[in-house]
């Protein structure tokens, strides 16, 4: 048992790595993996939800305990339903969904307090500075190589930066390479917004990468995790640095997020957006009309099961929305 | 209260009502009236009234032929007029949205202040037979794979289901995403919201460690939760508190006091109405008024005082007709409990038309049949109240009290109402199925308005079947 | 403008005194309706489903603000005993008023869902109802006991027995009432709003003194039945009824529909109490352009759209059988365009 499986990008990686195990985020998605997952949730639960549930079933053995969040409602059953199909500890890590700080905190302080005890170690000052060192550290990197994908010309494809993205989020650090060749690419620079990509969605990535080069992203199985700025390496300033990250598209308000995704969009000198949105995503599908009027780009709205078995489409859709970035008048395409 | 005529309890159709009403006298009529506005504040008329300003349904539904659900009816459906004329004799309207049931009582406690639940409207397409809100929501960009809830967004939009607010109090977290959803997109339409957080009530086996003793506390109904979310709650509830106050500038805290008790003497009755439904050998009222009376539990329907009148006369008629031994259904209805309101109100009727009678609701809200404690802090009361909500919990024990009467054999199926693509419904469903499998299940999603078809019709009679 | 209510919603708005997005506008289209959907007239008053296809048919292609379930003022009337025409092309004529002879003879008390032509009303109602009723009200024009009296004598007779006999017209009107009540709640249980008309209680047709006295008496019983029923009533009399404003307020009427009459003045003496409906002049409507019935119905609206109690856009009396199309469109829009209150 290697791993201590967690949910949400407000969960901050240094407390669960200080229980000396990997922080291994649940991002799955894979259609076998999703089916697995119906067989305990209806075909409307999220495609996430489903293939997560399904890499559990599979994997129990691996997780030491499992701690969910309350990120979305589904996110939040999710846990319940791993708790009746499987013996693996879990807890229900409260997330954010308001600007009270307070809640949050307390929040913190009792995952502190409840790791502590169930991995019997402290989680005194040097440790957690230790950990801060080390995923700052990493998060650097991370921002540098972040830095070459958004670069005009773009020196890094998605697709690579996934894979690397993959360890982060897997938690084996070891494994992100330090040199990384250049992939220059001068095709249509896009911003990637939406539900999580997972880890399995490479085909999905290299597909749109054909023609276009995602140059920047909001997206929780992508960047996201990246941003986050560690001022005071103590619980007090993780608890700062997550809560004020750049805000989720869950928080209410959500206008922390159409900032941070406006000021990316110019930063990366996008010209386009694509929205993956999952099915029954209510999160992100609500939003998809909103963006539009916000960002004035032409917007790609690719919705997904993760089977990716619409692949042709998809194709034809990303050859279509290239032309329409040629000659945009505004509309969701 | 002085009845205006006598019958023996049963179903009629709206065109027997529109009979039936030819005999309440004109004086009668003029006797109801909201806001005690002899103009415009009458609301007693027939089904037939509303069925001809456009809630089709109604044509099809079959009611109580008491004057006291006749009454009732009127009232309920006279809500949007009465919001508007609310904020025409210069009341404040504030659009509490999300919270279940607990803000009401707050604002309740400001002078001239009338709270409404916007998410009410998802029954309009319904009654209305109409997919007209459903179909500008998806216009407005409302994803149509959601609760039908959604249809707030478009009342939002066309303001002629109730006047603008004078404050919207949104609660978010804990509750349901297709809300906070809607809610979030309201703000974006221009209307300035007031967000307010429900944390979430971890039960127990939700810690990794056995929580100590000290930091937990239990609820009335049962519920281990965390203390520290009382702490939560009440800070949220100041600054609600704060908001009303800035909007009425009246600070006034006895009148807090005052409303609980009021809420109080609601919840009692409704609590002893429902009680005696359950218990009764005959059902002494049928299931659709039942959940009208349930869901007016958490405001009044903008006018809490003759809401309470209305349903003190209603716990007046079961109480009457349990003594009697008479009611609406057949005595030997099967017993069931019904899981997540349903969106149509036919299905309530439907249900019974086969043969069941609805003993038992988890209709989300039942921490609204809670009674606020009296002699503590009243923010805390309110808080202590509504960590019953069984939105914010485990779904394990949102059906707790479902599962308590399988044993006691008081409840011989349970029936799931879903919602495609409401975010808790996907989650919950397939658990509650296998919660509560000592008896059979039925689980339906309800179709779009109109939509009830012959097939789920066969699908209750199996169900019906797999219980006798 | 785009509307952003349906009809529904809008008339709704204004019952309660609330203003919608923009006025509604409901010219009097009924029996012109047939002539849009290119039906016999016969065709469209015999056969209630044919009436309510008409009628849907208009409203898809006028977008107005309401469907008007109606073909002429005999109906109560036929179904008490008068005998009625049946031109092809053109509407029921009176052959032989039931009481030909005098107060003495027999008169009908029909079943108003069986009687004469009764049931196509009821069976329009229901088609239109169950169509379009969820975002379109749906008007039931019933005679008020007055008109349907002048149908069952020969009017003059009438007129003249309403001084020489007054007892005996009372129990002809209360009878007429009576069923006129019971046609109502037919017409309200299948779905439709019932708004009285009285044409022939017109100031062209009466003095003041016999609308007082006779005409409004059962107006006045008509809409507090309906009144009982929690209704917001419309009452429609044609023709020029400037000297029966005042009495107006006394009917209590929730709406009123005017013909030709000097609507700045019901405007002074009728809009703070009464919803106000009217007045286009239907010859014009019949006989102009679209330009110029443009221009003229877009003054008249902004002139009344600021009425107190509230303004429904429309003719003074029924939109002519053969009115062209293009006119009654340009009608519409520039009660739409003008009508706007939202911003
Ligand atoms: S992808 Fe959407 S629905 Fe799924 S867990 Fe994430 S936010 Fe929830
Ligand atoms: S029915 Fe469920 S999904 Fe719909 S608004 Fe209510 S709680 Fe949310």
């Amino acid at each position: 048992m290697e791993l201590i499986g967690y949910t949400c990008s407000y969960i901050p990686v240094e407390i669960l790595s200080a229980t000396g195990l990997k922080p291994y985020r649940l991002l799955h998605g894979e259609i076998t993996l999703s089916q697995q997952g119906e067989q305990h949730l209806r075909v409307d639960a999220c495609p996430l939800i489903k293939s997560n549930l399904g890499f559990i079933l599979k994997n129990q053995k691996n997780f030491a305990c499992i701690i969910g969040s309350t990120g979305c409602d589904m996110a939040r059953r999710w846990i319940e339903i791993v708790k009746s199909t499987t013996n693996i500890p879990v807890y229900i890590f409260n997330n954010p969904r308001t600007d009270n700080f307070e809640i949050y905190s307390a929040e913190i302080d009792e995952l502190v307090s409840e790791l502590e005890q169930f991995f019997h170690r402290r989680f005194d000052k040097s440790l957690i500075q230790k950990e801060c060192e080390k995923w700052e550290g990493i998060r650097q990197r991370l921002i540098a190589i972040d830095g070459r994908r958004r670069a005009n010309p773009s020196a890094i494809s998605t697709t690579t930066f996934h894979k690397i993205m993959n360890f982060y989020h897997q938690g084996r650090l070891e494994e992100i390479p330090y040199q990384i060749p250049d992939e220059i690419s001068y095709k249509p620079r896009i911003f990637l917004l939406g539900s999580p990509v997972s880890y399995e969605s490479a085909p999905f990535i290299e597909l749109i990468e054909q023609r276009l080069r995602i140059c920047g992203d909001f997206n929780c199985g992508l960047s996201r995790g990246i941003h986050i700025k560690i001022l005071e390496k103590s619980i007090e300033g993780l608890k700062k640095a997550y809560f004020y990250q750049p805000g989720c598209i869950f928080k209410r308000p959500n206008i922390g997020y159409y900032e941070w995704v406006e000021k990316e969009i110019k930063a990366t000198k996008s010209t386009g957006i694509i929205a993956f949105v999952l099915d029954y995503c209510d999160n992100f599908d609500f939003e998809i009309h909103r963006m539009e009027k916000r960002f004035s780009l032409p917007i790609l709205k690719l919705k997904s099961d993760f089977s990716f078995q619409n692949m042709s489409q998809m194709k034809i859709r990303i050859d279509a929305f290239i032309d329409v970035l040629a000659s945009y008048r505004g509309g969701i395409v | 209260m002085k009845r205006t005529y006598k019958v023996s309890p049963k179903k009629i159709g709206l065109r027997t009502w529109s009979k039936q009403f030819e005999k309440i006298s004109t004086e009668t009529i003029s006797r109801y009236r909201y806001y005690n506005n002899g103009e415009w504040g009458i609301y007693l008329s027939p089904p037939a009234t509303f069925m001809v300003y456009g809630m089709r349904e109604l044509k099809r539904l079959k009611f109580d032929n008491s004057f006291e659900a006749l009454r009732m009816w009127g009232f309920v459906f006279n809500e949007t007029e009465r919001l508007f004329r609310a904020k025409q004799i210069g009341k404040k309207v504030i659009a509490t949205m999300g919270d279940l049931g607990v803000v009401p009582i707050l604002v309740m406690s400001f002078p001239e202040c009338v709270p409404f639940y916007p998410e009410c409207l998802w029954w309009t397409p319904f009654f209305k037979e109409s997919t007209e809100l459903l179909d500008t929501a998806s216009k407005l960009g409302v994803p149509e794979a959601t609760c039908f809830s959604r249809a707030v967004v478009a009342a939002f939009h066309k303001k002629a289901y109730f006047p603008k607010p004078d404050l919207i109090i949104a609660s978010t977290g804990a509750s349901c995403d297709d809300y906070s959803c809607v809610m979030q997109t309201v703000e974006d339409m221009g209307y300035e919201v007031f967000w307010a957080e429900i944390p979430y009530r971890k039960s127990p086996e939700f810690f990794l460690n056995k929580p100590k003793p000290q930091i937990l506390e239990k609820t009335k109904e049962g519920f281990v939760y965390p203390k520290i979310l009382e702490e939560h709650l009440i800070r949220e509830y100041k600054r609600i508190w704060q908001a009303l106050f800035k909007l009425t500038g009246v600070n006034n805290p006895h009148r807090l006091v005052d409303t609980i008790k009021k809420i109080n003497t609601l919840r009692r009755l409704v609590m002893g109405i429902k009680r005696m439904n359950e218990e009764a050998p005959i059902a002494p009222i049928p299931a659709l008024e039942l959940m009208v009376i349930e869901f007016g539990n958490l405001y009044g329907y903008a006018d809490f005082d003759e809401w309470l009148e209305i349903v003190e006369m209603i716990y007046h008629l079961v109480k009457d007709r349990v003594a009697k031994g008479i009611g609406v259904l057949k005595k030997d209805a099967i017993p069931i409990a019904w899981v997540t309101p349903s969106a149509d109100p036919y299905l309530l009727n439907l249900v019974e038309e086969c043969g069941c009678r609805v003993v038992t609701t988890e209709y989300v809200i039942n921490q609204a049949l809670v009674q606020i404690e009296e002699d503590i802090e009243p923010l805390r009361a309110l808080a202590r109240a509504f960590i019953n909500a069984s939105l914010i919990g485990s779904t394990e024990e949102r059906i707790k009290k479902i599962k308590e009467k399988i044993v006691k054999k008081q409840v011989k199926g349970v029936l799931i109402t879903n919602m495609l693509g409401a975010s808790h419904c996907a989650m919950e469903t397939r658990l509650i199925e296998k919660l509560l499998s000592d008896v059979p299940i039925l689980s339906i999603d309800v179709p779009a308005p109109f939509g009830i078809t012959q097939q789920i019709k066969t699908r209750l009679e199996a169900f019906v079947e797999a219980m006798r | 403008m785009k509307d952003i209510l349906t009809p529904r919603e809008r008339f709704g708005m204004l019952v309660i005194d609330e203003k919608p997005d923009r006025c509604p506008v409901i010219p009097l289209i009924t029996s012109h309706a047939a002539t849009v959907a290119g039906i016999k007239l016969k065709r469209y008053y015999t056969n209630g489903e044919r009436m309510a296809k008409a009628q849907i048919t208009a409203f898809e292609i006028y977008q107005h603000d309401a469907i008007s379930i109606f073909s002429e003022v005999g109906l109560i009337a036929e179904a008490m005993g008068s005998e009625f025409n049946y031109p092809d092309d053109d509407l029921p004529v009176l052959k032989k008023p039931a009481l030909l002879n005098g107060l003495h003879d027999k008169i009908i008390i029909p079943n108003p869902r069986k009687s004469k032509r009764l049931p196509v009303y009821l069976e329009a109602i229901k088609y239109a109802y169950r169509s379009v009723g969820d975002i379109v009200p749906i008007l039931a024009y019933i005679p008020a006991p007055f008109t349907t009296g002048m149908h069952l004598l020969p009017p003059e007779k009438f007129l003249i027995e309403t001084l020489k006999r007054p007892d005996g017209i009372k129990i002809i009107l209360d009878t007429i009432l009576d069923v006129t009540k019971e046609f109502c709640f037919e017409v309200i249980n299948a779905g439709a709003l019932p708004i009285i008309v009285d044409p022939l209680a017109s100031g062209s047709v009466i003095s003041p003194a016999i609308y007082k006295d006779v005409a409004m008496i059962y107006e006045q019983k008509l809409i507090d039945y309906l009144h009982r029923f929690d209704f917001d009533v419309i009452l429609h009399i044609c023709g020029d009824t400037s000297p029966l404003l005042e009495y107006f307020l006394q009917t209590s009427a929730d709406l009123i529909s005017l013909d030709r009459v000097n609507m700045l003045k019901a405007l002074d003496k009728l809009s703070h109490k009464i919803r106000l409906i009217g007045n286009f002049d239907t010859t014009t409507l019949l006989l102009s352009n679209p330009e110029e019935i443009h221009k003229t119905a877009g003054m008249m609206v902004e002139q009344l759209k600021f009425a107190r109690k509230g303004y429904i856009v429309s003719t003074g009396c029924e939109v002519p059988i053969k009115t062209p199309r293009e006119n009654v469109m340009a009608f519409i829009k520039a009660g739409k365009e003008k009508g706007w209150y939202w911003v």
